[in-house]
């Protein structure tokens, strides 16, 4: 019961956040928003005892969120948001097509028979079973993974980089 | 109970560390300064700079000292002097200190001020370099305690401290914790004379006391973490485990606070050149010295 009300409230706080990024005309407020909205995610991960997953998401997308701040700083004509930009377009298509979604989503959670749920497994045994799952069914896919971005790390820093003289 | 004593023995820890800053930056030894530092700003007005981004200013200075709290929470002063003994305690502590950058990106931003932003925005760059540095020794001390439970990490050292185990990861992870504090060289965000504070220059009164404290506190948690990581922990004889842990913290908090006052501040393009073209591949030399140590020798 406790548990429900933790991720419920958690729940509440991420789309609340992720009202206020829309909402908020400043670009750091906005992308502080989205970070918290993240965090309360993580934090719902850690009310339904997935603690691992939990902790990496809170800390991955307080580094994440705050770089991309900084780039939205950059590229933005009124950052702070004084100067009253509207950046919203579309308005009525998109909150139909946001309605329709939330109210699809709704109904999945509710119409789909999701089976029997999975017992709790005690954190240190979950930081176990990942590290084995890393270490053997799944190396491949995230060994591809990292290579992959890597190269595009590499590739983008190398088009970026002034010809030297 | 635990909980209240360990943030008593965290605010103790703050007090001593205020002093020590004192030491180390004027050459006094004030055992009052705190207290009448602390009573100077609270007595002081708490100015609210024009067009401040009001919540980000408000939140700042809170949210540096609760990320400072919550990384603390994870560490143990003594067996079963532990907040909360995660899982995944060593990756908790990196994610509680991510938010040390956030808590500065807002008091950067929030006062509408030239210097602070411009000190917040350099955190950010800052984090950038040093990130890697926390992470990657981490990793090979969790190699060796095979578990990130912080408790077992203090107990894997009990044949051999971390830092004579793996000296590289932890002059490494001492830099990194150095950094995180924005302690001199990588005072970055405050720069004293060059940014005339920076994320703390439009912060007056009481809520630069938060600011003080918070950044205490912090200095704090960072050298218990690096004890329990590196130095034991709570290993030792004679004496009883927490004063082992309280010690062998307070030679790190000093030791963290002179050796900045020799070198001078870095500037942020070398830092970020030094942290990753030597720090990085240093970091991997280490997880990969360690493993072999660890797979090789001890097996």
């Amino acid at each position: 019961m406790l548990q429900t009300i933790f991720v419920g409230l958690f729940g509440i706080a991420a789309i609340w956040f992720g009202v206020v990024v829309f909402t908020t005309s400043s670009m750091v407020r906005s992308a502080l928003a989205l970070l918290f909205s993240q965090a309360a995610v993580g934090a719902m991960f850690l009310a339904m005892q997935t603690e691992f997953l939990g902790v990496l998401q809170i800390m991955m997308m307080g580094t994440e969120m705050s770089i991309m701040a900084i780039f939205m700083v950059m590229y933005m004509m009124d950052p702070g948001g004084l100067m009253g930009m509207d950046m919203t377009h579309q308005k009525r298509i998109s909150q139909v097509a946001g309605v329709l979604g939330a109210l699809v989503v709704v109904g999945i959670v509710f119409l789909v028979g999701w089976g029997s749920i999975a017992g709790s497994v005690p954190p240190d045994q979950q930081v176990h079973g990942l590290g084995i799952e890393l270490m053997e069914r799944s190396m491949l896919i995230f060994e591809t993974a990292g290579i992959t971005i890597l190269t595009a790390m590499i590739a983008t820093i190398a088009v970026a980089l002034e010809r030297r003289q | 109970m635990t909980t209240a004593m360990i943030i008593l023995v965290l605010l103790a820890g703050a007090y001593a560390v205020a002093v020590l800053e004192g030491w180390a930056t004027n050459g006094r030894f004030q055992p009052a300064g705190p207290v009448l530092d602390a009573v100077a700003m609270l007595g002081r007005e708490s100015v609210v700079t024009r067009s401040s981004d009001r919540i980000f200013f408000e939140v700042g200075p809170v949210l540096l000292l609760i990320s400072a709290l919550l990384a603390a929470a994870v560490l143990p002063l003594a067996p079963g002097l532990i907040i909360t003994d995660l899982a995944t305690g060593a990756l908790f502590v990196n994610a509680a200190l991510a938010y040390v950058m956030v808590a500065l990106l807002m008091a950067g931003w929030g006062p509408d001020g030239v210097y602070a932003m411009v000190g917040g925005w350099r955190f950010l760059g800052q984090l950038v370099g040093y990130s890697m540095l926390i992470v990657m020794p981490l990793t090979a001390v969790a190699m060796r305690a095979e578990s990130l439970f912080t408790t077992r990490i203090v107990e894997s050292q009990g044949a051999m401290w971390n830092v004579i185990f793996q000296p590289m990861g932890f002059i490494l992870f001492f830099l990194a914790a150095l950094a995180v504090c924005f302690l001199p060289p990588f005072d970055l965000p405050t720069a004293p004379g060059e940014l005339a504070g920076g994320v703390m220059a439009e912060y007056t009164g009481a809520r630069l006391a938060i600011m003080r404290l918070a950044r205490a506190v912090l200095v704090v948690t960072l050298a218990v973490t690096v004890t329990v990581f590196y130095m034991g922990g709570w290993l030792g004889p004679v004496l009883p485990p927490w004063a082992w842990t309280l010690g062998k913290s307070l030679l790190v908090a000093a030791a963290m606070l002179f050796v900045g006052r020799f070198i001078p501040r870095i500037r942020e393009e070398h830092l970020l050149q030094w942290f990753w073209k030597f720090g990085i591949p240093l970091a991997l030399l280490n997880i990969l010295y360690v493993g072999i140590v660890l797979l090789v020798v001890d097996s």
